[in-house]
């Protein structure tokens, strides 16, 4: 509150001193640098994954960290062996192979160099022409070699860099050849897997170019990396969503077969990839699943779940299974029978998946019990009477919500038989009550308070069984306990008809009016 | 080594002692530490040690303050009583009264944030009774015959009212204070007016009704009206006026009561009192720009009255003028940005063009100014003047108008420029310098082509300084606006470059504030070059360029305005631009800078003056070397030829920390950061003996741009050292927790403090699990404080830098984590930062920054937890509109995250 002047206001003079601003400036640039250099920290940590299944393994022969200092460079040198490459192509004389090669390697090795591969300057110094230019027929196994790996790399980069091998393609794929040695069509197999794995559209392209037939041929042998590579790769290649490649790839002479040898006797690692094609072919395209379970495709999957403890097999396997039950009604009705040796045998291995620690085991394996407590009566006695209920009731009140909804599904199922006309399912009334008295009405309520409409509608349904069908009229007294009413009232103006129906009609029907009146 | 951390969350409210003595509003003596034994006070003598307290002698001063302070820890109320009973006596001498208010005042309030908290809520704990009756006694001296008297009790009225009001208390002020102010005579009319002046100053025109406002408003017009003749009553009215105009909106909407206010306004414009006038002047500044859009109306009246004050009226009131047009120039710049840009922002404010339609007579209004320089001023760093002001504001008007404003200049220009007198000279050049930021290059670049020789000339042979000073500075806004890649047609070619730069360096050796500006010019010659590509123009002429600016540097004279900080800074912008080829020089200027901060160092047994110098060139050497080891640091070559001066750099460094000043501190720190990055893990080295000064950076709350400075270093020394910083991270972690609990640390340290805990993440992996329950938990509460905005643009700019920090955090402990046993901790987190994302996605505030942050957190949850999220992820509420939202960004960033995001969480639910 000065007395003279009430604003001491007063501009900056535009004619200033260069000293204030450019020291503000300079600081700035500090504090810029050092947020900059975080940002490409946390760049290069997101790209470099771990043993992740398709693109963790690849042959890299250094794969020492990268520094930041060291990418900088990284550019540069990659674009000076483009250079260095383009001459070699272009030179004529003497030792002129020799030089290609070396070109070739001293790239490959600069695209191997680290996690975060200089793709990018790659493709601007024009890589790619040099490096089809290399793959042509009659060159020496070496360069073809070299060629490819490059071109995996670059393939392993953005989805544009991976585009950038269009021209590329029909070469690689004609390196799958038979005529080719083994480790050049593994090579190109390995890159037009990473091409594969980009996307819908470079899948149609690989398709068209024929890329699948040569591929199906490497994995007739009974061993060796160039079949585990040649099935990741056609794992990516047939992902779909069309379900035309998985029918092509099964109509293949021999490729059943070869399958389901390398399911029943292969290494680990080879059982995981073709695990990762069966997967495929079984969710795509009901010609496929049916030509599986007819060719007793289930029997491998079983036993590898009994004898492996690898989670990277496990998973595929257990999805494969659960395909094959859920993708044709046959599998249960014809190939499971209760009794039969094999039906026992996936209850086992369910059983142990369920016991499993890790939640996409227990999930998926819910998920492929609920699809059998679909089916007959015989079949949710067997599963009613299997080890599996404790461990499932354990799970609805303990799991994650995901697992939970899925053991939902098998409890459900478990209490009710099909209609015979329209209509209400009819009550299992042993198994309904026998489930109710180990506690698993609680569960079932908290699904009706989940905002899932999916999970909620299951609660819902699973409230009615209990309010119809537990004896002596108990089932509104146990609703009312497990704060049942609660959770149905809060549907009484939700925006999804059909649950507000039910739930408005439930509260209505069973604690109307008369509710409590005799008590 | 858990647990010093355990401590630290629980004693984050404790305060820190030392933060009280600073309050420099404070009276001072209340917190003297010595204890002195003191009989009961008495009333009668508290008008003695009142003037004890002003006494010449130190020790009976000294003795006063102890008793002052002792009765007032004795009891707070009857103090505050006494005090106000000593203000409202009028047998007392006005001193003591005088100071008895003002320790009344700083008894309410004070600069301190937290301070003046527990001010107000002492004040509003404090016994009702005594309170009435000091706010009793104030009222009062109001009319009291003595002008200080009531000038003191009108501004602690104002404070008590600034604490009250907005509690609902004294609800009667503003009625009594205008109950019978027409009857008052002229003295206590005027304090009342004052009051009511200092009142919506405090005050937040939100806590008074429109009913009250109305009243205030009535009151003071009729005070300023030409029917009241007490001149110092006007005065006053005048003066509250532009306190209460921010009360007036609903006042400025209605027509007649504008159009009366505006009245009104007008006429004390053209008052005989001068100091009326400048007042009513700083009205119509304030109205210009609180309601630009309801001038229209009076902007030709307006502009007669500025431009005769401008031409006619004393200095202040002409000033007041020209700010009024600045002031519109400000107001259109703001909306024609806006109308360029995005059209998000409330730019419901249409441009009227005001400026535009005035430039045929406000142009040479404002020229006719910058022929009225005072003599000198070209040498007096705080001055301020007409020509000044009229420069500066026909600067505003080319930023706003554009090209129309240089035919309007042009013919001033050439008319004056070759002119005898020298103000004509400098006037005309000033005019020139003025324009070059608004205008198109098309059409300045003709118009620079055919001055620049003339200009070199004239900085060489003009006989007056204040012309070479102003055609130096000319020639900096020519480089500054008109040079560099983003200009198509270059103004400096290969035929004038070495006259350019011989001229400035010839320049250099001239005056100090001609040299000044000759370095100014080079700066900005320098930058335009910083994208030139592998070889640079000014590659022949770099060593010449450094060593006449060390020589500058070491001229006798070089403190003169502020001449070594421009040479320095210029030289560092020489550096920074520089290319490749003249890495070699840049490294041969390490031992030179080095030696100069080594010489620093040396002397002993300095006077203050002499230490004030010193610690000022420490500072622009450490700033100096900072942007040398930026620039060797960056290319492989270079680094390993400097990591021979490593050592003794962070040597000097060090010693650096000894002496006591914050900026020397500042910069330091930020030239460590630059020598971490250049040496690398070998930092570890270091830092045994580095640690206690990062530790005092990181506590130094008061300073606290070293704080936030520090806080940066940090981080760069995580990337440096990685896992080796691990022996440093309680301390640092701890420092961190303390300073984020702490609410007296300033607040823009917070968001960089939460993205150091990233960068300690990102470098310790795993190891921060030690950390993570303090670390997820400050961050939680950040986070929940942070989802909602409300309030103003500055407000929301915060929130967003601090949700940026936030989420760099948790990117950089979830990328640390990655691939870790003990991700598993994480997953706990989850669904509170998950919330967080959907929380601030739904508030549709966010900026591009937050939204690339966000979505990469989203990614990095999914890439670390994998199918732990996967159902997270798809259950929550918006995780997938915001993806897709991002997805389709234009912003590259941002897409390039969400891709990112997107493959991972596509990987993180398909296992």
């Amino acid at each position: 509150m000065a007395d003279d002047s009430l604003a001491a206001h007063r501009r900056d003079p535009i004619k200033s001193s260069v000293g204030n601003v450019a020291a503000q400036r300079r600081r700035q640039n500090a504090a810029t640098v050092g947020k900059e250099r975080r940002e490409s920290l946390v760049r290069a940590k997101r790209l470099c994954r771990v043993g992740a299944p398709g693109d963790g393994d690849v042959p890299f022969e250094e794969n020492d960290m990268m520094t930041d200092e060291e990418g900088f460079l990284l550019e540069d040198q990659t674009s000076s062996a483009v250079k260095e490459l383009k001459s070699a192509v272009a030179y004529q004389g003497k030792g002129a192979m020799q030089k290609r090669v070396n070109a070739l390697r001293e790239l490959r090795r600069l695209l191997s160099k680290s996690e975060f591969p200089p793709v990018e300057a790659a493709l601007k110094a024009g890589a790619i022409p040099l490096l089809v230019q290399c793959l042509s027929f009659g060159s020496p196994d070496e360069q073809l070699l070299e060629a490819a790996w490059c071109l995996t790399n670059i393939a392993a980069g953005k989805p544009e860099e991976t585009k950038a091998l269009l021209p590329a393609l029909p070469l690689l794929i004609a390196h799958l050849g038979e005529k080719s040695s083994l480790p050049v069509a593994e090579q190109c197999a390995w890159a037009l897997g990473n091409v594969a794995g980009e996307g819908e559209e470079l899948r149609k392209v690989l398709l068209s170019q024929g890329a699948l037939p040569p591929l199906a041929r490497m994995m007739l042998p009974n061993k060796g990396s160039t079949v585990r590579t040649a099935a990741w790769a056609l794992s990516n290649l047939i992902k779909g969503p069309d379900p035309k490649a998985a029918t092509e790839l099964i109509k293949v002479d021999g490729v059943l077969d070869a399958i389901l040898r390398h399911l029943r006797k292969s290494d680990e690692e080879l059982a995981t990839e073709v695990a990762w094609v069966v997967v495929y072919l079984s969710a795509l395209s009901n010609f496929t699943t049916g030509v599986l379970v007819k060719s007793d495709a289930l029997q491998p999957l079983v036993e590898r779940l009994a004898t492996s403890n690898s989670l990277q097999l496990l998973i595929p396997v257990l999805r494969s299974l659960g395909n094959l039950v859920a993708g044709d009604s046959h599998t249960t009705s014809t190939v499971l029978i209760p009794g039969h040796e094999i039906t026992d045998g996936v209850v086992k291995v369910l059983v142990k998946c369920l016991k499993s620690d890790h939640r996409v085991l227990k999930k998926e394996a819910s998920w492929v019990l609920s699809n059998i407590a679909a089916g007959s009566i015989e079949h949710k006695q067997l599963i009613y009477s299997s080890e599996a209920v404790p461990l499932l009731l354990h799970l609805l009140s303990t799991a994650p919500f995901d697992i939970r909804k899925e053991v939902a599904y098998v409890l459900g199922n478990l209490c009710v038989a099909p209609a015979a006309g329209e209509g209400k399912p009819n009550l299992i009334k042993e198994h309904l009550v026998s489930l109710v008295q180990r506690g698993c009405l609680s569960g079932f309520i908290d699904l009706v308070r989940s905002a899932d409409i999916e999970a909620a509608r299951l609660g819902l349904q699973f409230t009615e069984l209990v309010l119809r069908g537990m004896p002596n009229g108990d089932g509104p007294k146990l609703v009312e306990q497990e704060d049942g009413i609660d959770a149905m009232e809060r549907y009484q103006f939700h925006e999804n008809e059909d649950l507000r129906n039910m739930a408005n009609g439930l509260v209505d029907k069973y604690f109307g009016e008369d509710y409590g009146v005799n008590e | 080594m858990l647990i010093p951390l355990v401590n630290v969350v629980p004693s984050a409210l404790t305060k820190d002692p030392n933060s009280h003595v600073k309050d420099t509003t404070a009276a001072w003596f209340l917190f003297s530490s010595q204890r002195l034994f003191s009989d009961r006070w008495k009333p009668m003598e508290v008008t003695q040690v009142l003037l004890n307290a002003q006494s010449i002698d130190g020790a009976v001063r000294k003795n006063a303050e102890e008793s002052l302070k002792q009765f007032q820890e004795q009891n707070l109320p009857g103090f505050l009583l006494v005090l106000s009973g000593e203000l409202v006596n009028e047998e007392k001498p006005v001193e003591t009264r005088k100071l008895a208010g003002l320790i009344l005042k700083n008894a309410l309030d004070a600069k301190d944030q937290q301070r003046k908290v527990e001010l107000v809520q002492r004040w509003l704990l404090l016994d009702g009774n005594a309170k009435s009756q000091i706010k009793a006694g104030l009222l009062k001296t109001l009319t009291s015959p003595v002008s200080d008297a009531r000038s003191t009790a009108s501004q602690v009225i104002a404070k008590v009212a600034g604490i009250e009001l907005p509690h609902k208390q004294w609800p009667e002020l503003i009625g009594s204070l205008l109950s019978n102010v027409h009857q008052l005579p002229a003295h206590a009319k005027q304090a009342t007016l004052e009051t009511l002046g200092y009142l919506c100053e405090e005050v937040s025109p939100d806590v008074i009704d429109q009913d009250q406002v109305n009243k205030i408003l009535t009151a003071v017009v009729q005070g300023m009206s030409s029917s009241e003749v007490n001149i110092d009553v006007r005065l006053a009215a005048t003066r509250a006026l532009y306190n209460a105009l921010g009360f007036a909106q609903a006042n400025f909407s209605n027509d007649m009561e504008r159009d009366y206010l505006m009245r009104v306004v007008c006429e004390a414009t053209q008052s005989p009192d001068v100091r009326i006038r400048q007042a009513a002047f700083e009205c119509l500044v304030s109205i210009s720009s609180t309601y630009y859009e309801k001038l229209a109306p009076y902007i030709q009246d307006i502009f007669n009255i500025t431009a005769k004050a401008v031409r006619e009226d004393e200095e202040p009131v002409a000033l007041q003028a020209v700010e009024f047009w600045s002031s519109i120039c400000d107001e259109e710049i703001d909306i024609l940005e806006e109308y360029g840009g995005d059209f998000t922002g409330d730019s419901n404010i249409p441009c009227f063009y005001f400026i535009k339609q005035a430039i045929p007579a406000l142009v040479p209004m404002l020229l006719e100014t910058l022929l009225k320089q005072e003599e000198d001023q070209d040498q007096d760093e705080g001055a301020w003047n007409i020509a000044m002001a009229g420069g500066t504001c026909l600067g505003l008007v080319a930023r706003t108008v554009g090209d129309d404003i240089v035919p309007l200049v042009v013919p001033f220009i050439e008319e004056n420029i070759t002119k005898p007198d020298w103000r004509q000279r400098e006037a005309a050049t000033y005019a020139f310098g003025s324009i070059l930021e608004g205008p198109s290059p098309e059409k300045l670049i003709p118009l620079v082509n055919v001055a620049l020789t003339f200009m070199l000339t004239a900085l060489t042979k003009d006989p007056n300084s204040h012309v070479k000073d102003t055609t130096a500075w000319t020639l900096g806004r020519i480089f500054e606006f008109l040079h560099g890649s983003a200009v198509d047609t270059p103004i400096i070619t290969q035929a004038n470059c070495q006259q350019i730069i011989t001229v400035l360096l010839q320049s250099m050796k001239d005056t100090p504030n001609v040299a000044e500006k000759a370095c100014g010019a080079l700066y900005f010659l320098a930058q335009g070059y910083e994208e030139v590509g592998p070889s640079s123009p000014l590659t022949p002429f770099f060593q010449e360029i450094v060593q006449s600016l060390l020589t500058v540097t070491h001229r006798e004279d070089a403190r003169e305005s502020r001449l070594r900080t421009a040479a320095y800074e210029t030289l560092n912008e020489v550096v920074r631009c520089s290319t490749e080829e003249t890495a070699p020089l840049v490294l041969q200027l390490v031992p030179v800078i080095t030696m100069e901060l080594h010489n620093t160092l040396e002397g002993q047994k300095l006077s203050s003056d002499e230490k004030e110098k010193q610690s000022e060139l420490q500072g622009l050497l450490c700033g100096c070397l900072q942007v040398i080891i930026q620039k060797l640091g960056s290319s492989e070559s270079t680094k390993y030829a400097f990591m021979q001066y490593a050592d003794q750099i962070m040597g000097l460094f060090l010693k650096v920390f000894a002496c006591r000043s914050a900026t020397v501190h500042e910069e330091a720190m930020l030239a460590i950061g630059a020598l971490a990055y250049a040496t690398g893990p070998d930092f570890a080295k270091y830092m045994p003996e580095f640690y206690k000064y990062l530790e005092m950076g990181l506590q130094n709350f008061e300073e606290y741009q070293v704080c936030a400075v520090t806080v940066g270093v940090v981080g760069d020394i995580c990337r440096a050292l990685e896992e080796k910083i691990v022996p440093y991270c309680d301390g640092i972690m701890t420092q961190l927790l303390k300073n984020l609990s702490s609410n007296q640390l300033h607040r823009s340290v917070k968001p960089p403090m939460f993205s150091c805990f990233g960068d300690i993440a990102l470098a310790v992996g795993e190891y921060f699990e030690k950390y993570l329950m303090w670390a997820m938990s400050a961050l939680q509460s950040a986070a929940e404080l942070s989802t909602h905005t409300a309030g103003d643009d500055e407000l929301i700019e915060y929130i967003n830098t601090l949700r940026n920090g936030i989420l760099e955090a948790y990117s950089g402990i979830f990328q640390g984590f990655k691939n870790s046993p003990k991700t598993q901790l994480l997953i706990p987190y989850a669904p509170h930062i998950l919330q967080f994302l959907d929380g601030i996605y739904m508030e549709k505030d966010m900026d591009d920054v937050v939204m690339k942050t966000a979505i990469g957190v989203l990614g990095d949850l999914a890439d670390t937890l994998g199918s732990h999220a996967a159902s997270l992820i798809q259950q929550s509420v918006s995780s997938k509109d915001f993806l897709n939202e991002c997805l389709s960004s234009e912003d590259l960033m941002i897409k390039e995250s969400a891709e990112w995001a997107k493959l991972a969480i596509t990987r993180a639910i398909s296992v």
